[in-house]
């Protein structure tokens, strides 16, 4: 503690005043709050120490109800909806995932409540349980519920999907505990009766892509389709990025994607074994300590979603760490 | 305990030089006194640090409180059981300055040590740590009970961008930056391709293959659905009223279950007044029995109106059709209904 004395003008008010203590006996902890933290690049051996609570700032009227599609299968949506959703809720924000692939529902696996969905929104709009009976909240983050729109069996009224959806986004809204700040919305592949469903009650959308051309030409349609709709504000992510492949020109680069599409970037997900590691488990990656490359960057996607910012810079190939002298023999 | 503790500490070393001597007197107060509570809660664990620690606790504090007794007699038979140095030294005058001196090092390292020991040991007994050992709860899940470190993804001890922004250190693995270039004239000219290339409106109408359009209805904005469609079906068995209501809905009981519950009811009291019946007492299974036709009902509708398009398009169609289908319905219909 002595060492951190100088850097406080006046130390004795300052942690009087605004020293909360803290809840363990990490060291990490007892640093003071980033409130009178001093410049960044000054005291840059401090830094790292001094990187958590910080919060995203979030842009937009609540709730912000996201749509996070793609056209072709298999590509992350699923996997997507489950890390950025639950990023959210471990930043503080309350967040509902709708599962709306009626057909090949997953999304509970992923996030390893599969046992926990009784009743779903056809369930809701039969008459056979109120809402928030079907609301799975989790438990890891309680600020974080999942809603699925049917079981497997059930058919899906489609003339009014789309309208039950938006009955639904209200009903969030005046819940007694407040509106949610996020609903999250995992979208069927296809365009088909449930694309159109999923994409009714929502404001903006995330397109999920890989950088392969069949996943390209059917996101380029999707995007179509979305600004046919009203939606405007569409990112992008790009999922499974090998950078070892973009170094062989094997793989388009993120930049190549983003010509073809002319979309801004909320992130770029590498290929990442931890990703499919994580469904096994149920638990998804960006839970994972310490954190997975990908889990990262879904972490930083999240982070941009809330500020509504978009990606400056992008991650190209790898390059070769520097190494010592011996690094030569090596490779 | 170990946090209040630090904050105590934290507050000596930041209160002006006045006060310091106070301060600094107070908390070792206080701190002896933390010590013995560990000691007077103690455990096996801590009683072999007792010896040390009632040494402090003596040339501090003569008056000891009282729930401190209990242990305090505990301390003083284990003080017993060892050879008091005070013989030793009054036996060799002659050497009692450097032997008491190199005890009284032993003791300030011993003491120091176990100071070192508890600090950097961060779990005390008794804590959700020992559940976790115990296999009751699992570490990685303990999300809620963990408290919250936002964690910048973007100034992370992972992230590390090079000073010339050229490249960054994720994961441990090195990666060349690039910047975006996409502006906005671009991000048009796109939109305006594919506004040229995919024309679309969203379909607001959702017939079955088969039925006739309505008049005055625009037929770009139907859709058709496959009388076989997986997941889809354009029957309205439901009232849409009713739904929205039921959606909204925050207490009570859902419409359905209270309809059918209210059927039931009519139904068992028309019954009863028929039959004469009304002392009767009537069980569970028998009310099952009421149930079913009124489920059954709801399903041959549905039925009757699927059972055509089967036959046209051909799918595993045959003369049983009408029995095989109303069996594959009602199992269906029969998984559905659970809960
Ligand atoms: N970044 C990634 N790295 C490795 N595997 C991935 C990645 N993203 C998705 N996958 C895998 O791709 C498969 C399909 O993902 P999913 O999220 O279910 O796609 P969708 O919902 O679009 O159909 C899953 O098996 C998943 O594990
Ligand atoms: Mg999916």
């Amino acid at each position: 503690m002595l060492s951190l004395q100088p850097l406080n003008p006046k130390p004795s008010s300052l942690y009087s005043s605004t020293f909360t203590p803290p809840n363990s006996l990490s060291p990490k902890t007892l640093k003071p709050i980033p409130a009178f933290r001093p410049s960044r690049n000054f005291y840059p051996s401090i830094h790292s120490m001094l990187q958590y609570n910080r919060k995203p700032q979030l842009a937009g009227d609540t709730p912000r109800v996201v749509v996070i599609t793609s056209g072709k299968g298999g590509v992350g949506k699923t996997t997507t909806t489950a890390n950025i959703g639950l990023s959210l809720a471990r930043l503080g924000f309350s967040v509902v995932a709708i599962d709306c692939d009626v057909g090949l529902r997953n999304l509970d696996l992923l996030l390893g409540l599969e046992n926990r969905v009784n009743y779903t929104v056809v369930e809701v709009l039969n008459g056979d349980c109120r809402l928030d009976q079907a609301l799975v909240r989790d438990k890891r983050w309680s600020n974080f519920e999942l809603l699925c729109i049917s079981k497997p069996r059930s058919k899906l009224p489609i003339g009014f999907g789309g309208k039950a959806l938006v009955w639904l986004v209200d009903a969030l809204k005046a819940r007694d505990e407040g509106g949610p700040d996020f609903i999250i919305i995992d979208c069927p592949a296809g365009i088909d009766a449930g694309f159109i469903t999923a994409i009714t009650p929502a404001n903006e959308a995330v397109l999920v892509t890989t950088p392969d051309i069949t996943s390209l030409r059917d996101a380029d349609r999707v995007t179509g389709l979305l600004e046919c709709d009203g939606i405007r504000d569409i990112k992008m992510i790009v999922n499974r990025v090998r950078t070892d492949m973009i170094k062989g020109e094997d793989m388009m680069s993120v930049l190549d994607v983003q010509e073809m599409l002319g979309l801004p970037l909320l992130g770029v997900i590498p290929e990442d074994s931890e990703v499919i590691r994580s469904t096994n488990r149920g638990y998804p990656l960006v839970l994972n300590k310490p954190p997975a490359l990908a889990g990262l960057a879904f972490e930083q996607a999240a982070w941009r979603l809330v500020e509504q910012d978009s990606m400056e810079t992008v991650m190209m190939e790898e390059e070769p760490k520097k190494r010592g002298f011996f690094s030569f023999f090596g490779r | 305990m170990g946090a209040s503790m630090w904050s105590l500490q934290l507050h000596t070393v930041s209160v002006p030089v006045p006060l310091e001597a106070f301060w600094r007197y107070n908390s070792t107060r206080k701190r002896t006194f933390k010590k013995l509570n560990i000691v007077a809660n103690g455990d096996a664990k801590n009683s072999k640090n007792l010896p040390h620690q009632i040494m402090v606790v003596k040339s501090n504090k003569p008056n000891l409180p009282v729930l401190l007794q209990d242990a305090v007699t505990k301390l003083q038979e284990s003080v017993k059981s060892i050879p008091p140095p005070s013989l030793l030294v009054k036996k060799h005058s002659g050497v009692s300055l450097p032997i008491a001196l190199s005890t009284m090092v032993t003791l300030l390292v011993i003491i120091l040590r176990n100071y070192v020991a508890k600090r950097s040991k961060p779990n005390r007994p008794g804590s959700v740590a020992d559940l976790v050992r115990r296999g009751q709860l699992r570490s990685d899940r303990r999300g809620i009970s963990n408290p919250l470190k936002y964690n910048d993804p973007f100034n992370n001890p992972l992230v590390k961008v090079s000073k010339s922004n050229s490249t960054v250190e994720m994961c441990g693995q090195v990666y060349r930056l690039a910047p975006v270039t996409l502006t906005k004239e671009q991000q048009a000219v796109h939109q305006k391709r594919r506004s040229r290339a995919y024309q679309w409106k969203r379909p607001t109408l959702f017939l079955r293959e088969g039925d006739s359009v309505p008049p005055d209805v625009d037929p770009d904005t139907i859709r058709w659905i496959p009388a076989n469609h997986p997941f889809a079906t354009t029957a309205s068995e439901i009232d849409e009223d009713l739904a929205q209501t039921n959606v909204y809905q925050k207490h009570g009981v859902p419409f359905r279950i209270q309809a059918e519950h209210e059927a039931l009811q009519r139904k068992l009291e028309a019954l009863q007044s028929e039959q004469k019946l009304g002392k009767l007492v009537i069980d569970p299974g028998a009310a099952k029995d009421f149930e079913r036709p009124f489920k059954t009902r709801l399903k041959t509708e549905e039925q009757l109106d699927q059972g055509p398009y089967n036959r046209q398009m051909g799918s595993n169609s045959s003369e049983s059709e009408g029995a095989r289908d109303s069996f594959v319905n009602q199992h269906s219909s029969e998984e559905m209904d659970k809960p």
